[in-house]
């Protein structure tokens, strides 16, 4: 559990021509075991407040804080693709990533591997698993750092719509059995509803325009009614903050 | 974003800034390269002489004397128009030979037929040819020729190979559906296509052939580049002989990176931004 | 082949004769090593009976053969005295130990300059074109000026290797260092991952193909570089052998010892280079050599450039 605290934070790269302003003045606080998913549309900032928060990069302006009880917290992260060494089998890329190798920590890893179904592909190579097996597996690495707060960055739109259904309920397990702060970058409102407590709508430029609660019982099922109709409310947010558009 | 009155005059300085700064690293760029040749000419000049004995490593400015004075000999331009001829001929049989093998082997048969032989002709050291043949054919110009053809017919025949395989049958097909002719379609769809395939091999095995004609020319003929290389060194004349090297050198760089880059320029633009190959 | 197959109609009929031929890859195979020789022999009989003075230089397959089995049985034959001054394994010995100097010299020196090529765009520039001039200068042009500089011994042939192997070391291991993922880079920081570690399991794995690259091309071409540098400066040595066998006009010992060149080269291939390869890049799926063969020519210029001065 994490307490995430940003004030004021402003981002943009490059000079002259190539100068992109990512994201304006942005404020928030996140608390405890949620579940926060930020939408918006391809280029309004969510990756690099994603990467601001994992400190890949460095804001222009403005304070970020991750904090567990007064102590830095720990992250984990799961990316885009699933960034695994290819020169590395699945369980040494899992303890690639830890503080230190001992048989606790080994044995660790391999009841994460479990949680994804994975457990008897320790000794594969990445390059032998099909896409879906990477991305549990980042998963399962970002998972057994035993991180305070998780980010992830659309980690399921490179997978086929089965696969992706099926691991956002292996991901929902997860962060029930697990109790984490989750923030969570997704261009799919249906996955934003599906998984979330809290969603931000960011909109093109980087702009902050809505913070949305979903109270909800878990687990949900995109076909129920009650998820049907939170999709809906929000995308109608969306058309009311003329963001369908862009 | 900034707050500014006119968006226009701040695009302008922001443009000047991206443009300062592309232009400094340009400026970067060439410092750092005339700086290098100032150094590797300057230690060159520099160990003429004094590291090494002006007789063993003459310098530059010698380099380029001897070179006027074998150029206003005539005796440059008669060794180059003989290297060139050989290569010109060699190369020549050799690009149709490749060109044969290439399209017969779309045959599996053939395909299996020639395979050791295009792996011995990319493996073989062109050494062991140019030796044989200057023992077979002594003087005569089969050697170098024969050598030439040994050793870059593969390289033909390989991207040959490749081309036609790869041809776009949509767009033949295509061509038959609008009726266009077979001389029509060969000309508009395959040639095209096969172009930059020959090309490649062209440009790669030009880049052996001149090497090889050289080595054979060492062995076994009165004149050509090779030729005056190996009297040179034999007589022991270092400048002429780093002349002759150099002289050589230079040409082959020219014919490769500037004539025929500019061939495959003018020829080949539609291609850019498909892999430049 | 199993497509081509699967596509013809099912017939009950046993497949005839003809179309077996026809579709067998194997028989042209060996075919062709079998062409070869009859025109070998045949040639020979032609160009003896119009130019009868060239008995003694044409050789015939079964002379090659005799001499090649000679050279390999030679040192377990008691009194029996070589042709030339050292047995085959001895002059093998000689150049491989002088292979091995300059290959080593090579691969320390180039692995520095790429490496610093790779990092700083001004040691770049300041080094690019004349690496490019050395990775096009042939071999021969260093076998002779080597020669001329250090006379007789085996100072000529190792210059040689070095100075034709460096650009190969040089080009690959800068490609290398351009080429680090940096999103490998990336993860390992946000997981906070200590520097070290990414550096042994990030950055040097991923610097290994193209370190490997440059030993097999720095090889192959420094192998080539020192025999044309033992041809005209050698007393010892294959290169020397070779032209031993060339000034005393024996035709048969030159095709015998090239023959000797490619098993060495292909023991070294299939014996080193294959099983290290092998072993570092386990966690590569494997590839044809069909797709070898096609990196060989889709490269980025510079390693294209690279392949075709490596032939030679």
């Amino acid at each position: 559990m994490a307490e995430i605290k940003i004030k004021n934070l402003h981002k943009e790269f490059g000079v002259g021509d190539d100068k992109v302003v990512a994201l304006v003045d942005v404020n928030l606080e996140i608390e405890g075991d949620v579940f926060v998913s930020i939408v918006g549309p391809s280029g309004c900032g969510k990756s690099t407040l994603l990467n601001i928060l994992s400190e890949i990069e460095t804001p222009t302006s403005g304070t970020v804080s991750i904090t567990n009880k007064g102590h830095a917290a720990l992250p984990g992260y799961v990316f885009q693709a699933a960034r695994l060494l290819p020169w590395r089998t699945v369980m040494d890329n899992l303890l690639f990533v830890q503080e230190e190798v001992t048989d606790a920590v080994r044995a660790r890893c391999q009841k994460y591997l479990d949680m994804v179904h994975l457990g008897d592909k320790g000794n594969k190579y990445p390059g032998e698993l099909s896409g879906g097996m990477q991305q549990r597996v980042g998963i399962a690495r970002a998972f057994s750092v035993e991180p305070d707060v998780m980010f992830m960055d659309e980690p399921f739109s490179h997978l086929d719509a089965i696969t992706a259904r099926s691991l956002r309920r292996e991901l929902h397990e997860m962060w029930k059995a697990t109790n984490k702060t989750i923030i969570f970058v997704t261009h799919d409102v249906g996955e934003a509803v599906e998984l979330s407590n809290r969603i931000l709508v960011f909109a093109k430029g980087g702009v902050l325009k809505d913070d949305i609660q979903v109270d909800l019982p878990f687990p949900r099922d995109p076909s129920d009614e009650q998820v049907a109709i939170a999709k809906a409310n929000v995308l109608k947010k969306f058309e009311e903050l003329d963001l369908v558009a862009t | 974003m900034v707050a500014a009155t006119d968006p226009d005059i701040q695009h302008t300085t922001e443009e000047q800034v991206a443009q300062q700064a592309r232009r400094k690293e340009l400026v970067q760029r060439w410092f750092w390269r005339i700086l290098g040749y100032i150094f590797f000419l300057g230690v060159w000049e520099y160990g003429s002489g004094r590291i090494l004995e002006e007789a063993l490593l003459p310098g530059p400015t010698r380099i380029i004397k001897t070179f006027g004075e074998l150029w206003a000999g005539g005796k440059m331009l008669d060794a180059f128009q003989a290297t060139t001829f050989r290569i010109a001929v060699g190369f020549g049989l050799s690009f149709i030979i490749g060109l044969f093998i290439g399209l017969i082997s779309q045959n599996r048969w053939w395909e299996a037929f020639f395979r050791d032989a295009t792996l011995i002709s990319l493996t073989a050291p062109g050494l062991i040819w140019a030796l044989i043949t200057a023992i077979i054919f002594g003087n005569r110009i089969a050697g170098p020729i024969i050598t030439i053809v040994l050793t870059t017919f593969a390289l033909v025949s390989v991207n040959v190979y490749e081309g036609v395989k790869s041809l776009p049958k949509d767009l033949v097909d295509m061509g038959k559906a609008f009726r266009v002719d077979v001389i029509g379609r060969n000309r508009h769809i395959v040639l095209p296509h096969l172009a930059p395939y020959l090309f490649t091999g062209v440009r790669f095995g030009f880049s052996i052939a001149w090497k090889v004609t050289v080595l054979t020319e060492i062995f076994s003929s009165g004149r050509g580049i090779g030729f005056e290389m190996r009297t040179s060194s034999q007589l022991f004349q270092m400048d002429e002989f780093l002349t002759w090297i150099l002289a050589f050198f230079l040409f082959a760089l020219f014919l490769e990176k500037v004539v025929l880059q500019a061939f495959e320029n003018r020829y080949f633009r539609w291609r850019q931004g498909v892999a430049a190959t | 082949m199993t497509t081509a197959t699967a596509q013809l109609p099912k017939s009950t009929k046993p497949v005839s004769l003809v179309t077996r031929w026809k579709r067998s890859t194997w028989i042209p195979r060996v075919l062709f090593p079998i062409t070869i020789l009859l025109f070998w022999q045949v040639g020979m009989q032609v160009i003896r009976r119009i130019w009868p003075f060239a008995v003694d230089v044409l050789p015939t397959p079964m002379e090659v053969v005799d001499m090649m089995w000679g050279e390999i049985i030679n040192p377990f034959v008691e009194g029996k005295q070589a042709i030339t001054r050292e047995n085959l394994y001895l002059t093998f010995g000689r150049s491989l130990l002088r292979l091995g100097s300059g290959f080593v010299i090579a691969m320390v020196i180039g692995t520095i300059i790429g490496l610093a090529m790779g990092l700083s765009k001004a040691v770049d520039a300041f080094f690019h074109d004349w690496v490019m001039a050395l990775l096009a200068m042939p071999a021969l042009a260093w076998a002779l000026f080597t020669g001329l500089i250090f006379g007789m011994g085996n100072r000529s042939p190792i210059v040689t290797v070095v100075l034709t192997g460096i650009p190969f070391v040089i080009v690959n291991v800068r490609e290398g260092v351009r080429n680090t993922p940096r999103e490998l880079f990336d993860m390992a920081n946000a997981f906070k991952v200590p520097r070290n570690r990414a550096t042994r399991h990030v950055l040097i794995p991923s610097l290994m193909p193209f370190f490997f690259a440059a030993i097999r091309y720095a090889f192959s071409i420094g192998w080539k570089g020192l025999v044309i540098a033992e041809v005209f400066s050698g007393q010892d040595g294959a290169g020397w052998t070779i032209k031993f066998y060339y000034d005393a006009h024996r035709a048969h010992g030159i095709i015998g010892y090239a023959f000797f060149f490619v098993i060495f080269a292909l023991l070294l291939e299939k014996l080193v280079f294959e099983k290290i390869s092998n072993r570092v890049f386990k966690w590569r799926p494997k590839t044809t050599d069909v797709a070898l063969v096609e990196a060989l020519f889709d490269g980025p210029d510079d390693a294209a450039s690279a392949t075709a001065a490596a032939q030679i």
